[in-house]
């Protein structure tokens, strides 16, 4: 603001033009008080404090940055984008957040997830306690996303935020499917936890939320658990008839054991064409997390295509 | 131990020759009926050849199975020979790979590498295992080196070891549950193969250091002499020792780098086979060895056929920890072990104080400056602060967590000084003897098997579970009239059978696991002010109750004779401060799990004040161990701030430490 009038003065002394000058100078003015006033109105927007990183994630796609999150640095290492604000304090685990610090932060709601609702009682001490479900057994996950980003946005009041980002996920989601090469085969989703082991992505989780918007198929049968995944030997994938897709990060050392497995070798044979590595994405997010696995595993399906 | 024998031989008219043939049977019949259902008996075997133009069944069996049968065999081979290496060299029956802590510091060692330094992992898994194997058995043997190895010393300091390092290995789990989610998988013990090259990792070690161990076999069977006649055959005890238990290291190291912690084996086969009637240490190697490898691949094969109708991977290695752990319990008392005599030293008679009362309450008032401490000073978003007494908004957070603290501090303080009282044995503890451990199990069974259980059923099952610790402790060690030391091992037992359940949850995966490692790791963050002062409240009306019993613990150490003589029940009173310990163990360990050392500790810190007499006894234990809960739930809420480190571990981190330095001075 201080600085405007030193700017303004125009370089030619023409009283006409210098009338101009006034008036251009009194519109950046203006212009200037409208671009600082938005932040303020945002800093009127509710101050809330959450544990679930799905909906961290989501707050900040919606404009609105969380005031404290719990475990912020694994957040980064899991979550990655979108970034969180250094402004944003940390509340330690986020099975137990530190009550005294939340209490001392005061924010105005506190956002939780089934996941953390035995903590519900404890927390609506400190501000009202709103809980959100995500990826229900039996519940159409795209639905419980779209919903649980408009109840995201009510709390903080943008309501016009969520519908834009719903659209526009949405019609990222057309227009990538749209990209897609014709058939695919039934894609087999899984997360190395050490040489042996894995874990095979299905039902009630975001990858298989994500395959199902595409038109793609999930060729995982078995059961999972809460959290959408199956925890199983190498050695169970090998009746399947499916391409392998396989989300990093790889625990340190399992890709040279893997390079020297035979059964791993054998599976890589199998697969319906050579299986596509992807880089991590948090496998129980939201909508950010689901157009950047959506990105992601059609980029790689185009790129294996081509060759 | 002849005459043991001898008493044995018709129960256990098994030479190991038939032991292991008629294992070898059950064996191949369970893994030729599994083939059959695979892939039928002769495409399996034909698998094992070759997989170049055979289809995906046949890959599997190729890869999979055969090299997971092949690794059973080697791994309990492996283990059962260093088993025999380690009890030889030591002369101590209960020697083995997981006894004497090498296992666990393998475990720790690896997760502490792939926090801190993955690159190491790509580099060499098992340099990395061997090398936290061998430090964790460096600081066994530094512990009991003062007592000569003495076996149970050895034993002991294993378990606290084991203990210590499964502590530090819960806070790194605590804040790096995503990282370290493959480590619970291998920590657990599963022989899960996907190629072959686990196999050819370790068969050539493996041979490599069967061929040393029977190059030692004659100097190492002077060993079974005394020192001074093995020293006048010319043999240096010491390196011999050294090689022996070097190479048992190095044996353990390599299979547990490949296939994880796996239980019992190692102890099991060996003394198996010596209850089968082999003495010499020649046939003891070989047979032992068989009996470890069949022992291994039996219970794999089972485990393979049964564990499709449990959802989720059932890790080997954890099962047969559990399952072993009930065979330890009947070994003890048919064990012949050297020294067996109390623990002298620790039972010295420390300087007794003029006026207990005087001490009681400077005790007392500590306790209420740590409280007030611990109440008014923490940190904020803004730092350090002092809060303002009257100010309920930051009280009301930290009062029930003080509240609770102290309540089971003077729980476990009183179930430590009642048990160590009882069985005159200065290092038993709710802890070391299982009970907690026993509770504990009970209570994960009880969160995995009811629907939504409360607190008071919690309780009640808790309690039931120490109760059956005790009953266990007390029917297997009843009639060598509870021996300082079989109470100790039966304890070790028990704690080994916690080990097993709790590593099979955490590498499930299942959510209701997250819940119960939270509340393993003992914290007071759940409790709220109700249960705090129920808890405090509980644990004065149990202090209450056990101060006119004090009488019978100042009579019972004396002896069964002098006991009868001055008029006492013995076995009814016994009976009734047992079920007391029962009941303070298990509502403790609800609130601070089952790992806190503070029923060992407080005791013993009371006793060097100078509390002497049972009832003073009682008082300043209860005093103390309030006061050392206290500070350890302030001092982990601060230290990570504003991550808390859960009270239980603290105080284990801190009781664990002066048990091992008590250990060492016996």
């Amino acid at each position: 603001m201080t600085r405007l009038p030193r700017l303004s003065p125009a370089p030619r002394p023409r009283p006409l033009v210098a009338g101009h000058a006034r008036r251009l100078a009194l519109l950046l003015t203006m212009l200037l008080a409208m671009l600082l006033s938005a932040p303020l109105a945002m800093a009127a927007s509710p101050r809330i404090a959450t544990l679930d990183w799905t909906l961290a994630e989501t707050l900040q796609a919606l404009g609105t940055p969380p005031a404290a999150v719990a475990q912020i640095e694994a957040y980064h290492d899991w979550v990655g984008e979108p970034r969180l604000p250094e402004s944003v304090s940390d509340l330690g685990l986020r099975n137990q957040p530190n009550l005294e610090l939340l209490a001392d932060l005061d924010p105005d709601r506190i956002l939780t997830s089934a996941m953390f609702a035995n903590l519900t009682p404890r927390l609506s001490r400190i501000a009202p306690v709103e809980n959100f479900s995500l990826y229900s057994p039996g519940q159409d996950t795209w639905k419980e996303m779209r919903q649980l980003t408009r109840g995201v946005a009510a709390v903080v009041d943008r309501p016009e935020a969520a519908e834009q980002l719903i659209s526009d996920t949405e019609a990222r989601l057309v227009e990538l499917q749209r990209t897609l090469p014709d058939d695919v085969a039934p894609l087999l989703v899984v997360q190395f936890m050490d040489a042996r082991h894995v874990r095979v992505f299905g039902d009630n989780g975001l990858y298989q939320a994500i395959m199902k918007r595409l038109g793609l198929e999930n060729a995982w049968p078995g059961d999972t658990n809460a959290w959408g995944f199956s925890l199983v030997g190498l050695e169970e994938l090998a009746d399947l008839d499916a391409r392998l897709v396989v989300v990093e990060p790889y625990p340190a050392g399992v890709r040279d054991a893997l390079a020297q497995s035979g059964l791993w070798q054998g599976l890589k044979r199998q697969s319906q064409g050579e299986p596509l590595v992807l880089p991590p994405v948090w496998s129980f997010g939201a909508l950010p997390s689901a157009q950047r696995f959506a990105e992601q595993l059609t980029t790689a399906l185009e790129a294996a295509d081509a060759r | 131990m002849l005459a043991r024998l001898v008493r044995l031989a018709p129960l256990l008219r098994l030479s190991p020759g038939i032991a292991c043939s008629l294992l070898c049977l059950a064996c191949m019949a369970l893994a030729s009926s599994n083939l059959v259902e695979a892939a039928g008996l002769l495409a399996g075997l034909k698998a094992l050849f070759g997989s170049a133009d055979a289809g995906m069944d046949a890959l599997v069996l190729h890869f999979s199975w055969w090299p997971r049968l092949m690794m059973s065999l080697l791994a309990g081979g492996g283990l059962a020979l260093a088993g025999v290496l380690m009890q030889q060299v030591l002369r101590n029956p209960l020697a083995a790979p997981t006894t004497l802590g090498v296992a666990s510091g393998a475990n720790l060692a690896l997760m502490a590498t792939t926090l801190m330094a993955p690159g190491l992992l790509v580099v060499g898994r098992e340099w990395v295992a061997l090398l936290g194997g061998g430090l964790a058995m460096g600081l066994v043997f530094a512990l009991a080196w003062r007592r000569g190895l003495a076996p149970v010393v050895v034993v002991l300091g294993g378990l606290v070891v084991n203990l210590y390092l499964g502590a530090l290995g819960i806070v790194l789990l605590l804040f790096h549950q995503q990282e370290l989610k493959g480590l619970l998988i291998w920590g657990a013990g599963s022989l899960a193969q996907n190629d072959w090259s686990g196999v050819a990792f370790l068969a050539p070690r493996l041979l490599l250091g069967a061929l040393a161990a029977w190059l030692l076999l004659r100097p190492l069977a002077v060993l079974e002499l005394d020192d001074a006649s093995a020293r006048s055959l010319g043999v240096s005890l010491r390196n011999l020792r050294l090689a022996g238990l070097g190479l048992a290291v190095f044996l353990t190291g390599c299979v547990v780098s490949v296939v994880g912690v796996i239980g019992f084996i190692g102890l099991a086969a060996p003394n198996i086979v010596r209850l089968a009637g082999a003495r010499r240490l020649g046939p003891r190697l070989l047979w032992s060895t068989l009996l470890g490898a069949l022992l291994l691949a039996t219970t794999d094969q089972l485990l393979q056929r049964y564990s499709g109708q449990v959802s989720g991977l059932v890790p080997t290695g954890a099962v047969t920890a559990t399952l072993g752990a009930p065979l330890l319990i009947w070994l003890i008392p048919r064990l012949k072990l050297r020294g067996d005599q109390p623990p002298a030293g620790a039972t010295a008679p420390t300087g007794r104080h003029h006026a207990p009362l005087r001490l009681a309450g400077g005790l007392a008032i500590g306790l209420l400056a740590i409280s007030v401490v611990a109440l008014l000073v923490g940190q904020t978003a803004g730092g350090w602060s002092w809060q303002p007494p009257a100010d309920w908004d930051v009280l009301q957070w930290r009062l029930p967590r003080v509240l609770a603290s102290a309540g089971c501090g003077v729980m476990l303080a009183l179930a430590g000084t009642l048990i160590q009282r009882v069985t005159a044995n200065p290092m038993a503890s709710p802890e070391v003897l299982g009970i907690s451990g026993g509770s504990a199990i009970a209570l994960i069974l009880a969160i995995f098997l009811l629907p939504s259980p409360d607190n008071l059923t919690l309780v009640g099952i808790g309690t039931l579970g120490a109760m059956a610790s005790l009953a266990i402790l007390i029917i297997f060690n009843g009639r060598s009239g509870l021996l300082p030391e079989r109470l100790l091992l039966t304890g070790v037992a028990i704690t080994a059978a916690f080990d097993g359940v709790r590593a099979i949850v955490m590498a499930g995966g299942d959510p209701r696991g997250q819940q119960v490692i939270a509340w393993l790791s003992g914290s007071t963050y759940y409790v709220d002010l109700t249960s705090g002062l129920v808890v405090l409240g509980l644990a004065l009306l149990l202090a209450l109750a056990s101060s006119p019993l004090a009488r019978w613990l100042d009579i019972l150490p004396l002896g069964a004779a002098t006991s009868r003589a001055l008029g006492l029940d013995l076995n009814r009173s016994r009976l009734l401060l047992l079920l007391l310990v029962a009941l303070l163990t298990a509502a403790a360990t609800l609130v601070v799990g089952p790992l806190s050392f503070v029923g060992l500790l407080a005791p013993h810190l009371a006793r060097l004040l100078g509390f002497s007499r049972a009832g003073m006894h009682l008082l300043g234990a209860a005093l103390t161990g309030a006061l050392l809960m206290v500070l350890a739930d302030w001092v982990g809420r601060q230290l990570l701030f504003p991550q808390e480190i859960p009270a239980g571990i603290v105080a284990s981190l801190l009781g664990g430490a002066y048990f091992m330095w008590g250990l060492r001075r016996l």
